[in-house]
């Protein structure tokens, strides 16, 4: 998908609904992991991805863990049970909107 | 094929270079390099190393770390405002907040009961700012010291020790104090300077003797990897 600005406002709800699917993550396996589910038509910049984790960590809806792998310290992220309810929520706003946009975009006639 | 230790520590380099100044965004986005980096030689492991952290250095867009940095700031530092205002919220709670109004009475019979009141507000602001201005400068000196001897930088640190945007906190009192004119007035009106004067002496002590002296708990708290790193 060429058009960034349509997925921005959802970001971090797919980040929370990986989360929620996979445990923990750290950053570049989230972008893989999208680019995988969506055959690569969704790339997340690296640069829209980690401002959005450290905001959803200062609010408290996610936490980090860090590990000693291959040479290197990785952050792992994770839901925290905040996170988890708010998750929810999320996803139903979501899901609400994309139902709102296809009733625009593809009005049924009656 | 796996980075080797000198890689990582050029990629550390890379960052800082790239004007990431703090050892905690600098350990994450070296660890997505690297994994990027990883990724590439597995499709074409013919290209160089420098080649290849050129290719995912440029998906981070023209701007390059700044957007990260600059994010993680902000963050940041809605942090710290919201640390020194729960610390400020127990001094207006059970029990501390018997010794704050006592306190706030304190010094209302102070400027109450003697004459030219005004002149001493305007004083008591006065030494305040300088206090706090003093109490930065000794911070950030101390703080510069102990940079100096394991080289990393955490920007919460940084925060914590006088890099903290608090100019409004010092802009206000300094308007209000230069507002201050005349001799006789009402009660209510002094009430309200001693409420003030206390409130802006609580959170200079917040702010440069209290967070400082837990500065290492809430360090460990924000980054798991501090313990690690120190």
């Amino acid at each position: 998908m060429k058009n960034s600005q349509l997925y921005k406002g959802s970001l971090t709800t797919i980040v929370m609904k990986l989360l929620e699917e996979n445990g923990r993550m750290y950053g570049y396996e989230i972008t893989q992991k999208v680019k995988e589910i969506t055959k690569g038509e969704l790339k997340i910049t690296e640069g829209a991805l980690y401002p959005a984790l450290h905001k959803l960590e200062a609010e408290g809806v996610l936490e980090v863990e860090i590990e000693n792998v291959d040479n290197r310290l990785r952050k792992y992220y994770k839901l925290t049970e905040k996170g988890t309810s708010e998750t929810i929520n999320r996803l139903a706003e979501l899901e609400e909107f994309i139902r709102n946009m296809q009733s625009i975009v593809n009005p049924k006639l009656t | 094929m796996k980075l080797s230790q000198e890689q990582i520590e050029r990629l550390y380099k890379f960052t800082r270079q790239h004007y990431v100044e703090y050892y905690d965004l600098q350990t994450e986005l070296v660890d997505h390099l690297a994994n990027a980096i990883e990724e590439q030689w597995q499709q074409n492991p013919k290209l160089s190393f420098e080649e290849a952290l050129q290719i995912e250095f440029k998906k981070f867009g023209v701007f390059g770390f700044m957007d990260v940095v600059e994010q993680r700031q902000s963050v940041l530092n809605k942090k710290y405002n919201k640390l020194v205002l729960s610390e400020l919220k127990t001094f207006f709670s059970v029990p501390k907040i018997i010794g704050t109004v006592a306190a706030i009475g304190i010094v209302f019979y102070f400027i109450k009961s003697i004459t030219l009141g005004a002149l001493v507000v305007q004083s008591l602001f006065f030494i305040l700012v300088v206090l706090y201005f003093l109490g930065i400068a000794i911070l950030m000196q101390r703080n510069k010291k102990r940079n100096k001897q394991n080289g990393k930088k955490w920007l919460l640190k940084e925060i914590m020790f006088g890099y903290s945007s608090s100019a409004g906190l010092i802009n206000l009192p300094i308007q209000f104090a230069l507002h201050l004119k005349g001799e006789n007035y009402h009660d209510g009106l002094l009430l309200l300077f001693s409420f003030l004067l206390i409130l802006l002496g609580l959170t200079e002590y917040i702010m440069l003797v209290l967070i400082p002296s837990k500065a290492e708990d809430f360090l460990k708290e924000t980054y798991p990897e501090y313990k690690i790193a120190n």
